[in-house]
């Protein structure tokens, strides 16, 4: 069974819990990652979630390949990392196999773009391409850094970055999430008419900033105009209850479980 | 004057860094008489609208008399959208 974006939510979905169970999954999603670890920076103070690992070694395997244990670390869930500590993993290299990344700050994620150009590259895809693609997480990261500097509602601070290829369907998923404080607090110190999460999405998207006396909002524009357009992929935002999914199709909104911060994915269809 | 833009990196991305390019720039352009300033991007690979607002607007309002002009940008397709983005080409 596979953990993805779909699986997340719904009345059973696994985040509605006190524990993460990943026991029947085989292969996970980097969506769930990053929403898994969100909800852990989360319940920190309380120490109230567990996780379960994979049944199937190999999963578990890939999950060290991945560096979830350090990310577990680096968010101070010391249980969740020891968990992995007997898991071998078997050497092999596989370029379409990204480590979880976490940014504590800008400067950290500024030299990690030339990285996600060369990761881009080593994806196959074009150089043009690569080049979009770089931009557009280069604005996630942007907007996770300018919305939160100094005002962090956490002691774990930062972007984490997780990415996926897929070469078997020409899909690539590159996902962002922030413990921050998320789009409806970041806007509504600029309009303060918005009455909940999805609306503040809709702002967001739309090209408006929270930042007040400021000219900006270009960056979330660009990313669905890239994305949409060019690479005819999904933008999904996730913050505090609101989900968002942009596509072809235009702008979906629903109210799902409430998240600490955001989380930003796009998704690309390359040739 | 010419301002070679991939000395300030072939990334250029971020409101920081383009605030911090302005006052670079305002150093190298100082004492200039020209009445354009030419931003030429060959070998930029990546322009992103944060760093190009924070940078072109800085740069404009910095020398109210002066053209800011763009060269070397036709065949990077992301420099394009961003500048078509911000309504600067």
């Amino acid at each position: 069974m596979i953990l993805d974006f779909q699986k997340c939510y719904g009345v059973d979905n696994i985040f509605n819990k006190d524990c993460v169970d990943l026991s029947p999954y085989s292969f996970i999603h980097p969506w769930p990652l990053v929403m898994m670890l969100l909800k852990f920076i989360k319940n920190l103070p309380s120490q109230s979630l567990s996780l379960v690992l994979p049944k199937d070694a190999s999963t578990k395997a890939y999950l060290k390949r991945i560096h979830l244990d350090e990310m577990f670390e680096k968010i101070g869930c010391q249980k969740e990392h020891d968990l992995f500590s007997k898991i071998t993993m078997s050497d092999r290299d596989n370029l379409n196999i990204q480590p979880l990344i976490l940014c504590k700050y800008r400067d950290e994620f500024n030299a990690k773009l030339e990285y996600f150009l060369k990761m881009f590259r080593s994806f196959g895809l074009s150089e043009e391409d690569s080049q979009r693609a770089t931009a557009v997480i280069g604005e996630l990261g942007n907007n996770v850094f300018d919305h939160n500097l100094g005002n962090w509602p956490t002691s774990i601070v930062g972007a984490i970055i997780a990415g996926q290829n897929y070469p078997a369907y020409k899909r690539i998923e590159i996902t962002i999430g922030d413990p921050g404080v998320g789009f409806y607090e970041s806007l509504t110190k600029a309009f303060p008419e918005i009455k909940n999460d999805m609306e503040a999405i809709k702002k967001g998207l739309e090209g408006n900033t929270g930042r007040v006396g400021e000219s900006r909002g270009n960056g979330l524009k660009l990313i669905q105009k890239l994305t949409i357009n060019n690479f005819s992929g999904q933008v999904m935002i996730h913050s505090g209850d609101g989900l968002a999914i942009v596509s072809k199709k235009g702008i979906q909104l629903s109210r799902v479980h409430k998240i600490l911060g955001t989380i930003a994915q796009f998704v690309i269809n390359y040739n | 004057m010419t301002l070679q833009m991939i000395k300030f990196g072939s990334i250029l991305n971020s409101r920081p860094a383009g605030r911090e390019a302005v006052l670079r720039a305002k150093q190298i352009l100082n004492g200039f008489t020209d009445n354009e300033v030419q931003l030429d991007f060959s070998s930029v690979e990546v322009l992103t609208p944060s760093f190009a607002d924070e940078f072109i607007k800085g740069l404009k309002n910095e020398y109210l008399d002066k053209k800011v002009t763009f060269m070397e940008f036709e065949k990077n397709v992301v420099i394009k959208e961003t500048l078509d983005l911000l309504n600067f080409i």
